[in-house]
């Protein structure tokens, strides 16, 4: 029987520095979370380039001038191709159209985002008005649904979580499996900054599905541990050290099955799905290490806290 | 659980469920239906437009040859449709053939003929589920309402009512009482110009129902039009369209019907107005002069037949009101009509000079139809009007005899005839230069009545295009085999256990998508993580149940008592873990929108369903295994575990 109890420092300090390492990269590095034109909008325009541009010398066009572009080729015949530019590369453009203008040309320097880049495409390809078919801003749809309803969702799911293990359990394992979840969600999120992964529809919907996934782990090893709290020879940590030994078995197949199906995703080359498949296989395993690393040892650390409170 | 009869609960359940599902996967009959024009243009375009349908029949639409399509798409089908049959045909593919192929095919006949169970069990209600956009690719497009042109719209409208009431307010000759009457009114006149949150939602509500009712007509495929309250704006997807710059057009018409009178004429005779008649005057002197190009009218026409947008067109006419001093009572129009051959296109020919205030608006119009009129050789609209606008309109004819009256549709002037008598009866009809399809458009617009408020797009996007679908196969397919590797692990951990928690797995993805397709729930990409983690979840409950079970044999217990205690034991674990998911769902369904909503309500149903197959049906199947058919070895877990007590 493996002693998890004895080593709760060594794994909330393990937690602790892998938090600091993703957010410090993630804000010294790279200087915040990657950029995505459903989270912050961005510039997009659909152009109907001349047939003899190809994807390639678009993609080669966009990189040499160091500026972000996601193609899409809208219709084949007529050679449409949509270009997303987030945010991060709006200065980028201006930058260069004023450098094109001159930098006394005070035309280049009122232009809008948008103006510059459909200045620069019209000049660089030799295109006519027309055939810019749309330019726009485009708003941040999923940033802005998600930042005004996501924060107070977490808090009130937390809230009502905690009620419900009051109730079932106690007070003690309530905290323990919502530090737990919010443990989880802190290091995906870190994750995802550190890797600079573009924040999307179905990065939501990964990080959802982590968070479901790992109140379900630490429920399982709590339900043990109060099932073997009525057996009164054993202390508090022993009673949580054999309920993780004993769940050990069922945590891991666990774990593996559902890995089993995610890891599919990115075998099977659902390019769309890479990303949410990525920020899963990270946070099942997390979720498997808190729910027996973290979760529990947290309960622990609380139970001793506060008998040592009513001592004194 | 000890009663075997039980059973045919878990049978009649998945037999239910498959035959909900059965359209989904069952082979589809759709009708492409063919436009009867067609057989009207020219043979050697006929023939163009074939065989193009037929070259991407084979290279584009179906590369696989997955679909039969009767008769070839070379000929031109005896019926008045093509019948495509296969499986798995989307509305995505659909509206792309639709969309790609207008001269051919008419979208609004299109019909995808009910199987046999929505034929006969739900009478002809599509069961199939439904795919969101970023799962078979489409056009989003959010508008934004544009509350300040409604609201000059609107005081447009109150114009007439404010001037009374202004002159009532001032009135020394009047009583007391019917001053501050006048003033009550005046006040509340004006709070009908702020625009409350609540207001504003109102009019979106409208907006909504008009875009609805439009794309009805154009008969996509599963259009969907929802409210975001938050931006005042009104998101519209549409799914397998990529840019269709025709069907946006058609969701954001705002044109209007309205009737306005025109400034009265003076005394002279041939007079049509003071700012009319200089307008005129300028215009002749330009043209005696032979300057035909520098008239107002050509530059206008200039505007239009360069297209450079209606907000153009607006900079001119305000330029044109400074220029001629028209009061602020007064606005500047367009009259527009044909050149004397009727073919001849619809162009800017006067300008006109019309009341700002509005005499009658398509509020008050409608049942309209278009007409054709033998005599003159083209189409009228006739339509009647509500017993408010009967009023009205009686009130306007009578106290305006000999005045000129004129239609305005969107921003066009296109009729201004004399009044002559008093118009009562409530029916009317409005004479134009109209082709059949000006007709029909207008008698459109009054019928549906018109958009409430401008819309501006704020923003549009594309969805995994026609090159995208094949990589959300490759997704589907993924997950699929994932799936396929859960049954596999399942069943080399815990042999025949595991091939029951295998049927438990498979009867609950098959519940669950039978339950969804009941709902009419659009499944998109965080609809499948939500069911993912279903899987997950239920897979969870099996692997619990089986180590409890596991427990009790290594203690030395009976395999039918280990098994009825090992499900004991888990019963609350199980219930534990899910509920607490099951709070987080709710909360998600209640709060979230979009993408969070979507995946909530897949996750709280698949909660459901595998509570079900989790702590009943693997527990009846156990119980059937151990207490009927004699089996007593379970192996669970690479360990052979005997109970010693046999």
């Amino acid at each position: 029987m493996f002693d998890f109890i004895k080593y709760k420092y060594v794994s909330i300090t393990f937690s602790t520095i892998l938090i600091a390492v993703g957010f410090g990269v993630t804000f010294g590095k790279y200087g915040g979370f990657a950029t995505s034109l459903d989270f912050d909008g961005g510039l997009r325009a659909v152009v109907e380039f001349p047939e003899n541009v190809e994807r390639k010398n678009l993609e080669e066009y966009f990189s040499t001038k160091n500026l972000e572009a996601v193609l899409v080729l809208m219709d084949k015949d007529k050679n449409d191709y949509q270009i997303d530019i987030g945010l991060g590369s709006v200065d980028q453009i201006k930058q260069l159209y004023i450098e094109r203008k001159g930098k006394d040309s005070i035309e280049a320097k009122q232009a809008s985002a948008i103006d510059a880049l459909i200045g620069l495409l019209q000049e660089d390809f030799k295109l006519e008005k027309k055939k810019i078919l749309s330019a726009n801003q485009v708003g941040s749809v999923v940033g802005a649904e998600l930042t005004s309803t996501g924060v107070s969702l977490l808090a009130l799911t937390l809230f009502f979580i905690m009620i419900y293990l009051s109730f079932r359990f106690q007070f003690k394992f309530a905290l323990g499996a919502i530090l737990a979840l919010i443990h989880d969600l802190v290091i995906t999120i870190a994750f995802i900054g550190f890797f600079q992964i573009k924040p999307s529809v179905p990065i939501i919907a990964a990080l959802l599905t982590l968070l479901g996934y790992s109140i379900n782990d630490t429920i399982v090893v709590f339900d043990r541990i109060r099932e073997n709290a009525g057996n009164l020879r054993d202390t508090f940590s022993q009673v949580i050290n054999l309920s993780i030994n004993q769940t050990l078995s069922r945590t891991f197949n666990t774990s593996v099955a559902t890995l089993i199906s995610v890891v599919a995703i990115i075998i099977g080359g659902a390019v769309e799905l890479y990303d949410f498949a990525y920020v899963l296989t990270f946070g099942i395993i997390l979720g498997t290490f808190s729910s027996v690393f973290i979760a529990a040892p947290l309960v622990d650390i609380y139970d001793t806290l506060s008998k040592r409170w009513k001592r004194s | 659980m000890k009663s075997v009869q039980w059973i045919f609960v878990p049978i009649l359940v998945v037999a239910s469920s498959l035959t909900l599902l059965y359209p989904n996967f069952a082979e589809r009959e759709l009708e492409l239906a063919v436009r009867k024009e067609f057989k009207q243009l020219p043979e050697e375009t006929r023939k163009d437009i074939l065989s193009n349908f037929a070259e991407r029949w084979k290279t584009d639409y179906n590369p696989k040859g997955d679909w039969q399509i009767e008769p070839d798409p070379n000929i031109f089908p005896e019926q008045d449709y093509y019948l495509v049959k296969g499986r798995f045909i989307t509305s995505a593919k659909i509206n792309q053939l639709s969309q790609e192929n207008q001269e051919l095919i008419l979208e609004p006949k299109n019909k995808l003929r009910p199987t046999l169970v929505e034929e006969y069990i739900f009478g002809g209600r599509p069961l199939a589920i439904r795919l969101g956009l970023d799962l078979q690719g489409g056009m989003r497009v959010v508008l934004k309402g544009d509350f300040d042109d409604y609201t000059s719209k609107l005081k447009d409208s109150y114009t007439k009512e404010i001037e009374e009431l202004t002159r009532k307010k001032a009135d020394t000759n009047l009583s007391e009482k019917e001053r501050k009457e006048a003033q009550d009114k005046l006040k509340e006149i004006e709070s009908y110009f702020e625009l409350t949150p609540s207001r504003k939602l109102a009019e979106l509500e409208k907006a909504k129902l008009i875009i609805d009712n439009r794309l009805t007509n154009q008969n996509l495929t599963e259009p969907q039009v929802r409210i975001q309250k938050d931006q005042d704006s009104i998101e519209v997807s549409l799914p397998g369209v990529s840019n269709s710059s025709q069907i946006l057009d058609i969701i954001r018409n705002t044109e209007t019907v309205e009737y306005r009178l025109r400034e009265p004429s003076d005394s002279n005779a041939n007079s049509r107005g003071t700012y009319h008649d200089a307008i005129e005057l300028e215009e002749m002197t330009l043209m005696n002069q032979g300057k035909k190009e520098e008239t107002e009218i050509v530059k206008f026409q200039n505007i239009v037949k360069q297209k450079l947008g209606k907000d153009e067109q607006d900079r001119f006419l305000a330029a044109m009101e400074k220029k001629y001093n028209i009061p602020e009572k007064y606005k500047l129009y367009v009259k527009w009509s044909r050149a004397n051959n009727p073919k001849a296109s619809l162009l800017p020919r006067e300008f006109v000079v019309l009341e700002r205030a509005i005499s009658l608006d398509g509020k008050d119009m409608r049942n309209a139809r278009e007409s054709y009129d033998q005599n003159r050789l083209s189409y009228y609209v006739s339509f009647s009007l509500t017993s408010q606008g009967a009023e009205k309109f009686f009130d306007i004819t009578s106290k305006n005899v000999g005045r000129q009256l004129a239609i305005v549709w969107g921003d066009k002037v296109i009729s201004d005839p004399v009044i002559r008598s008093p118009i009562a009866g409530g029916n009317a009809q409005i004479d134009g230069e109209f082709g059949q399809k000006e007709a029909t458009d207008l008698a459109n617009v009054i019928s549906e009545g018109a958009l409430p408020i401008p819309l501006n797009v704020l923003e549009m996007r594309f969805i995994g295009p026609t090159l995208g679908i094949e990589s959300i196969e490759v997704g589907l397919k993924a997950v699929l085999l994932g799936f396929a590797l859960v049954i596999i692990f399942m069943l080399i951990i815990y042999r025949l256990s595991g091939l029951v928690a295998d049927i438990a797995l498979l009867v609950n993805v098959i519940v669950l998508m039978a339950l969804l397709s009941l709902m009419g729930f659009t499944l998109t990409l965080p609809g499948f993580a939500g069911i993912i983690l279903t899987v997950g979840m239920a897979v969870d409950a099996n692997v619990i149940i089986y180590e409890r079970i596991k427990e009790e044999l290594a203690a030395g217990k009976h395999v039918s008592a280990a098994v009825a205690q090992g499900f004991e034991n888990a019963f609350w674990t199980i219930m534990d873990s899910n509920v607490t998911t099951l709070i987080s769902g709710i909360l998600m369904i209640k709060l979230g929108n979009g993408p969070i909503k979507g995946f909530a309500i897949t996750l709280c149903w698949g909660i459901i369903t595998s509570l079900f197959t989790s702590l009943f049906l693997s527990r009846m199947i156990m119980d059937l295994l151990v207490n009927k058919f004699g089996v007593r070895k379970l192996q669970i877990g690479f360990k052979k575990l005997e109970s010693k007590n046999v």
